[in-house]
């Protein structure tokens, strides 16, 4: 199946967006069963069978997540971080069995409590087509800084 | 701004309460960098960090960077970071593998252990110069306990076991009762700063008061995670930690714990948890014993999300399965580094369990660590309110028990707080010159012993 070049990059832009404005229902709602959301910790390729990660979500750790941050104690995100990112350089490919990678970088500017951060990466998408449009099924963020110090990652990246 | 030796501790650190300003001046700051880090035993860094020849990491002692080298004999050595001809630090990458060290000023080089090798154009220093004398300086008192490394800036001092006293035995529960070379400590490092004095993360990692309010967060997601998977083991999770059963203790020496039996980590993984099983014929020993001393339950949950919860004066926390340093950088900001643990007699999927329990609580990205870090910041801004500048420790002082020597109280009480104030108090008033007397009448430093 040939993907839609356009297609792909609404969902990457979307998402991006859904990450920005906190739309948590939203983007929960983007992932599917299968879920893997990922951030490796100290260098971009770790064996996570013996080796820490920022962030390994499965399914059901999502959920926790997101249900964290609604219930209103989420306290490293009170007040939430305001955030706009920028995606680009993005490379599509289609895997054997017919689901999509796409890699991208991302800069994103991030203002809590009078502190702004930049935060910078490369990010790779697995989409898997759905009732014609894509579920996320795995998302790898390589941090530019992800072997120094961090103090709040408590929003989506 | 006082000077130094004005500042009154005895006026500033009462039994009930503690004056705002030890969170805050400066001065106080930099006495207890010389009274605390670069006199007394201080934590370094785990031997199974450094597990082959040439190993390295870079560490601070107080403000001091040291490097924790695995030498040419298999040793571990702390060698201060800094050439000894003009004095730039040798070391820049935070971990690595090395055959020496190098100065990529003049091109000194030094010898795993600290000896100088080399030295470009050695011969226009005349006949005077002794290359055995310009080795790299070593911290002067290492010693260590099941793998754990801690240094002491003075020459002179009550041993290692003298200070651990009564939480040695909760490193022993830390490691699983495994031996030092059974603990791996290669599973990459979360490190994050926060904007306040290091105290506060040492008095909260064992207030066992503000979990039900900082980790609202937490209990509630987990609670939604039971309702929705609604299994048996998860239920009982759910129950255990709304009990928070369990005890504070000052176990002296300003080593403090919380003391429960309950799952939390580990509650987020899914069902059915992994068998908790050993690999070798010492791993099956040290997990009867376990069982033996706490039942097949609590031994598999202490193996799979950690066995205790302890402060260790002035600068480790064991929490889970993590060790966790504060690294204090000024008065209003400390750096954190968690260091997670395997244990190599543990089955391989045990030891996985073991890191994704930590990622649920601990670490920038994860559900309880960032809150407190948070309200660390909070209590930091809060200090510059200058009508009664007092922090209340006092929850519970009424109703200490003392058994055998240590200080119980119940779980939210501030018996943890106060004991870390008062083993603060007592090195920070310490007669200055104590040590350095007790090292010339003994004239050897290894008889050191007592102040």
């Amino acid at each position: 199946m040939a993907f839609d070049r356009q297609q792909v990059e609404q969902f990457i832009y979307h998402e991006a967006q859904l990450m920005d404005e906190h739309c948590y229902d939203e983007w929960l709602a983007l992932w599917s069963d299968d879920a893997l959301y990922w951030v490796p910790s100290g260098r971009d390729e770790i064996d996570p069978a013996r080796e820490i990660s920022l962030i390994y979500d499965d399914r059901v750790r999502l959920q926790v997540r997101i249900a964290r941050l609604k219930s209103g104690f989420a306290h490293a995100q009170e007040p939430k971080s305001r955030m706009r990112r920028v995606v680009s350089n993005l490379v599509i490919e289609e895997a054997e069995d017919g689901e999509i990678t796409a890699s991208s970088n991302f800069m994103l500017a991030e203002l809590r409590r009078g502190k702004q951060d930049i935060f910078a990466g490369r990010t790779l998408h697995r989409l898997r087509p759905y009732h014609g449009g894509f579920q996320l099924v795995t998302k790898k963020v390589l941090l530019i800084n992800n072997d120094e110090y961090i103090d709040n990652l408590t929003f989506l990246i | 701004m006082l000077a130094r030796q004005d500042i009154d501790y005895d006026a500033l650190v009462k039994e009930d309460r503690v004056h705002l300003s030890l969170y805050t001046n400066p001065a106080v700051f930099a006495d207890e960098m010389d009274k605390i880090f670069h006199r007394g035993w201080v934590y370094v860094g785990h031997q199974g960090e450094v597990p082959n020849v040439g190993d390295f990491r870079l560490k601070r002692i107080g403000l001091q960077p040291v490097i924790m080298v695995r030498d040419q004999h298999g040793a571990v050595q702390l060698l201060f970071n800094r050439c000894r001809h003009r004095g730039a630090t040798l070391c820049q990458e935070g971990q690595g593998n090395t055959r020496s060290f190098r100065c990529m000023y003049h091109g000194w080089t030094y010898q795993l252990n600290g000896d100088l090798s080399g030295v470009p154009g050695e011969e226009a220093y005349g006949d005077g110069f002794k290359r055995e004398e310009l080795g790299l300086m070593k911290v002067p008192r290492v010693a260590s306990y099941r793998g754990f490394i801690f240094g002491s800036l003075s020459p002179a001092g009550i041993t290692l076991e003298e200070h651990l006293g009564r939480a040695a035995a909760e490193l022993d529960l830390f490691v699983g009762l495994s031996n030092a070379d059974d603990v791996e400590v290669v599973s990459g490092i979360h490190k994050y700063h926060y904007q306040g004095n290091w105290k506060l993360a040492a008095e909260n990692s064992m207030d066992g008061y503000h979990a039900p309010i900082v980790h609202a967060s937490f209990g509630q997601a987990l609670m939604d995670k039971i309702k929705n998977n609604p299994s048996p083991e998860q239920q009982r999770a759910g129950r255990d930690l709304i009990g928070m059963g369990g005890v504070t203790k000052d176990l002296g020496n300003g080593h403090v714990m919380l003391d429960y039996k309950m799952r939390i980590y580990d509650s987020l993984n899914n069902d059915p948890m992994p068998t908790v099983r050993a690999v070798t014929p010492e791993g099956q020993e040290q997990l009867a014993e376990l069982v033996r001393r706490f039942g097949e339950e609590r031994a598999a949950n202490m193996l799979r999300e950690g066995g205790t919860h302890t402060f260790i004066f002035p600068n480790l926390i064991l929490i889970g399965i993590q060790m966790r340093v504060l690294q204090p950088f000024s008065a209003d900001r400390t750096e954190v580094c968690l260091y997670p643990t395997l244990l190599k007699w543990l089955a391989p999927e045990v030891n996985t369990i073991r890191l994704r329990s930590h990622e649920a609580f601990f670490g920038s990205a994860s559900f309880g660590g960032p809150d407190d870090s948070e309200i660390f910041e909070r209590v930091q801004a809060g200090c510059a309110v200058a009508l009664e500048p007092w922090q209340l420790l006092s929850r519970g002082l009424h109703r200490e028990r003392h058994e055998d020597g240590v200080i119980i109280g119940d779980f939210a009480d501030e018996v943890t707080q106060r004991g870390i104030w008062r083993q603060w108090k007592k090195v920070m008033t310490q007669e200055a010159g104590a040590t350095r007397t007790a090292r010339k009448r003994s004239g050897n430093v290894m008889a050191g012993k007592g102040r």
